[in-house]
């Protein structure tokens, strides 16, 4: 058995282990029992005091009672000392230590109290003596054995001095008169056999209480040190589980990298964290992400990803501990470290499918904070920081590729342009005769070129449109209030002539109120919205039907309806409606051209806005389109 | 001697005008059909000494259909008596789709390729080639 029982051992094992300021259960139940005593003791002193009387007033008896009188009076006066002692100690939320010092302090008094009692009751005729066998108990419970064992022998001690003292009429023997017919005192065998059961009594008691105490404080001891390593896995859990909500949350860099350091620099209890990403040489580890250090620290220095002998061994796959920053000889800036208040870092390498792409770094102000728990949990955020900066690091790779792949389909769209507009002007003069007079056949021959050169303008025109809109983001952002109202009427108008050729009736329908419906968008892009699906409306729609425009306004939203009596949209083509190209084959069919980017554009451009665009359609009954957009509640001026 | 049938299947309108206009004034009968279904229903009426067949109509490989239809090796093809039938095909394939075809005995049963646009005297020469004056 090792001597673990002492309190102070207890305590400074469990705070080892934890670093939280709070008190271990031992201790606590140190401090409850330090209170306990002292509130138990008004009893003791109050009870000596009353026995006194009692002995001397009711059965008669003769004791010393003024002595007596002036023991109890001392437990209850040195009592008051501890009580005002313990309860400054728990205002001042003392350590344990005053507590422990606190508690052997009142054994001694006691002891004191105790030894004086016995001595004014009779010596080893006292019957107050058995009273010996509560303390030596309550120590045992307070102490190491070997501490609870030397207490019984004082107590085995201080009863056969007295008994010696007595029984050579050393000190006075002060026997409570009455009590005893035949005092015993003088008795040698009498007071040697009393003696030997007393002091085998006495050390048995102090060793089984112990032995019990011990093995409680044992047990105590296992299961705080698994509650903690409960409390702890609940933690670590918990902030695993904030780290990946909130890294996966978003796909912007930016925001995944600056989240990933300050969510794992709360999980990990430590002042700071880093990301460095490889750049695009793969050589230099460029800080993407800081969390808690200063630009000084920062600008420390360049890491070489090749040379500096922490990052390779990090980037080789490794979770790397630093326990002491000054004394490692992986350290490239160690001096800058020092000079920061770091003293201990941990490393761990953020991979991909190509692998080690970055690392990820805490930094901790004492020196070797990190455990073996805390690599293995470090390790896992890591692992799953890993997979959400590579997500956004391919997202953000797409986008890149998206609008460098925009920019060049503008810029080659741009560059056909100018070919296409003077082949037009071109043919334009033939037609017109200016190259001299053609026959019928050639000017057939060159009107339908005319006409394929106009389509080709127009599908040049349309896929420059889709490109700048996905090139050109700050575009995207310069909104302001439109009126819905004014662009739909004048966009219909501009129909009305084609309408009118086709036999198509147009028909408008707005609330009574002069209300616009007002939203944030471009005045071009929510023409060329209606633009595109008024013609097609008007374009699918066979002779002698109806086309019709209808705005309302539901709850927060404005509501544009668009439908026709056209040919409708075959169930097959519906999810392919808005793809770039894609064209129904009954409406290649009742119309040769068209650039299949129409809808396109239009879906292009309400996502810019915000809105949403739904359709309903039957085949050969008519199409509805239904656009909504939230409504603008503010007060800037409106353009029309 | 009799004039040569040329029938030209294509969906475009202006496409069929560009073919028609140097065949016709090499002296060849042409007839046109907008659709492979057209298409098969002609040469049984007309019964044509050359096919021009565009290969993208109303599907992607919509040519390709028809040709193999013509060329089937099997004996009981309904268009066994056209299985001899030149074909030239025209193409722009090669530039949308990148899968590459080659005139071949079993999987492509053409006799050529044009490549779009047509040059008139290519289309001639061709044509000349199979079928003669």
């Amino acid at each position: 058995m090792t001597g673990l029982s002492s309190p102070s051992d207890l305590s400074a094992q469990l705070s080892s282990s934890t670093d939280h300021p709070t008190r271990t259960l031992v201790e606590a139940e140190l401090v409850s029992s330090v209170a306990w005593l002292i509130h138990l003791r008004w009893f003791a002193g109050a009870g000596v005091i009353l026995a006194t009387w009692i002995a001397e007033n009711v059965f008669g008896l003769d004791a010393a009672e003024k002595p007596l009188y002036v023991i109890g009076a001392g437990i209850l006066v040195y009592n008051l000392i501890f009580h005002l002692i313990e309860r400054r100690l728990t205002q001042n939320d003392a350590p344990s230590q005053s507590y422990e010092r606190l508690a052997k302090w009142q054994v001694i008094l006691d002891w004191i109290a105790m030894i004086l009692l016995i001595q004014f009751s009779g010596g080893i005729e006292s019957p107050v003596i058995l009273f010996f066998i509560f303390h030596i108990i309550i120590a045992s419970f307070f102490f190491s054995r070997s501490l609870a064992i030397a207490f019984a022998l004082t107590a085995i001690g201080l009863v056969a001095g007295i008994a010696f003292l007595e029984y050579f009429n050393i000190i006075q023997h002060r026997p409570i008169g009455g009590l005893l017919e035949t005092p015993f005192y003088q008795n040698a065998k009498y007071v040697a056999a009393y003696l030997f059961f007393f002091a085998f009594t006495a050390v048995v008691s102090a060793y089984l209480g112990s032995t019990i105490n011990d093995r409680l404080r044992k047990r105590e001891i296992e299961i705080v040190n698994l509650s903690e390593d409960l409390h702890r896995a609940t933690i670590r859990l918990q902030a695993l589980n904030n780290n990946a909500r909130a890294v996966s949350s978003t796909l912007d860099l930016k925001q995944v990298l600056n989240r990933l350091v300050s969510t794992t620099a709360l999980a990990m209890q430590v002042r700071a964290c880093t990301i460095r990403l490889l750049d695009s040489t793969g050589r230099n580890l460029e800080p993407v992400a800081v969390y808690g250090l200063s630009e000084t620290y920062l600008k420390k220095g360049p890491i070489d990803a090749l040379t500096n002998l922490l990052a390779r061994e990090v980037l080789s796959g490794k979770v790397v501990n630093i326990p002491d920053a000054l004394e490692s000889p992986l350290l490239q800036y160690p001096e800058e470290a020092k000079q920061e208040g770091i003293r201990s870092m941990i490393s761990a390498p953020l991979t991909g499918k190509d692998g080690a792409f970055g690392i990820l770094r805490a930094y901790a102000v004492e020196v070797n904070r990190f455990s073996q728990e805390d690599k293995e949990f470090f390790e896992a955020i890591a692992a799953q920081g890993s997979i959400a900066v590579e997500n956004a690091l391919s997202y953000k790779a797409i986008e890149e590729l998206d609008q460098t792949k925009s920019q060049f389909i503008r810029t080659i769209t741009h560059e056909l342009r100018s070919p296409v507009a003077v082949t037009q002007s071109l043919l334009r003069t033939l037609v017109s005769g200016f190259a001299g007079q053609v026959t019928d056949q050639q000017m057939d021959i060159l009107k339908r070129a005319a006409h394929r050169v106009e389509f080709l303008q127009k599908l040049i025109d349309d896929l420059l449109d889709l490109a700048t809109g996905k090139a050109n983001v700050e575009a995207l952002k310069q909104r302001e209030p439109v009126g819905l109202k004014s662009t739909l009427q004048k966009v219909v108008e501009r129909f009305n002539v084609s309408a009118h050729e086709k036999s198509i009736r147009l028909e408008q329908i707005y609330p009574e109120s002069p209300e616009e419906f007002i939203v944030m968008a471009s005045p071009d892009g929510i023409d060329r919205i209606f633009n595109n699906l008024v013609a097609n409306a008007i374009k699918y729609t066979p002779s002698g039907g109806e086309v019709s425009t209808r705005i309302e306004s539901v709850d927060s939203e404005a509501i544009i309806t668009i439908s026709d009596t056209g040919i409708g949209i075959p169930q097959e083509s519906m999810p392919h409606l808005f793809e770039e190209f894609y064209r129904a084959p009954n409406a290649k069919e009742m119309e040769r051209e068209g650039t299949g980017l129409g809808l396109t554009i239009v879906k292009d451009l309400i996502n810019r806005y915000s809105g949403r665009i739904a359709v309903q359609s039957e085949e050969n009954r008519g199409t509805k389109f239904i656009v909504s957009f939230a409504l603008y509640k503010g007060t800037r001026e409106v353009s029309k | 001697m009799n004039q040569k049938k040329i029938l030209l299947v294509d969906d475009d309108p202006d496409q069929r005008l560009t073919l028609r206009l140097p065949l016709e004034s090499a002296g060849y009968e042409i007839f046109e059909a907008k659709s492979s279904k057209e298409g098969l229903e002609m040469v049984e009426k007309i019964r044509p000494d050359l096919i021009v067949l565009d290969v993208m109509m109303d599907t992607a490989t919509a040519g390709f259909q028809l040709a193999l239809e013509l060329h089937s090796p099997d004996p009981n093809s309904a268009y066994k008596e056209f299985s001899k039938v030149p074909i030239i095909m025209l193409t722009a394939i090669h530039s949308t789709t990148p899968l590459r075809f080659k005139p071949d005995e079993d999987y492509l049963p053409v006799q050529t390729f044009i490549e779009k646009p047509v040059d008139p005297d290519v289309l001639l020469t061709k044509v000349r080639d199979f079928i003669g004056e």
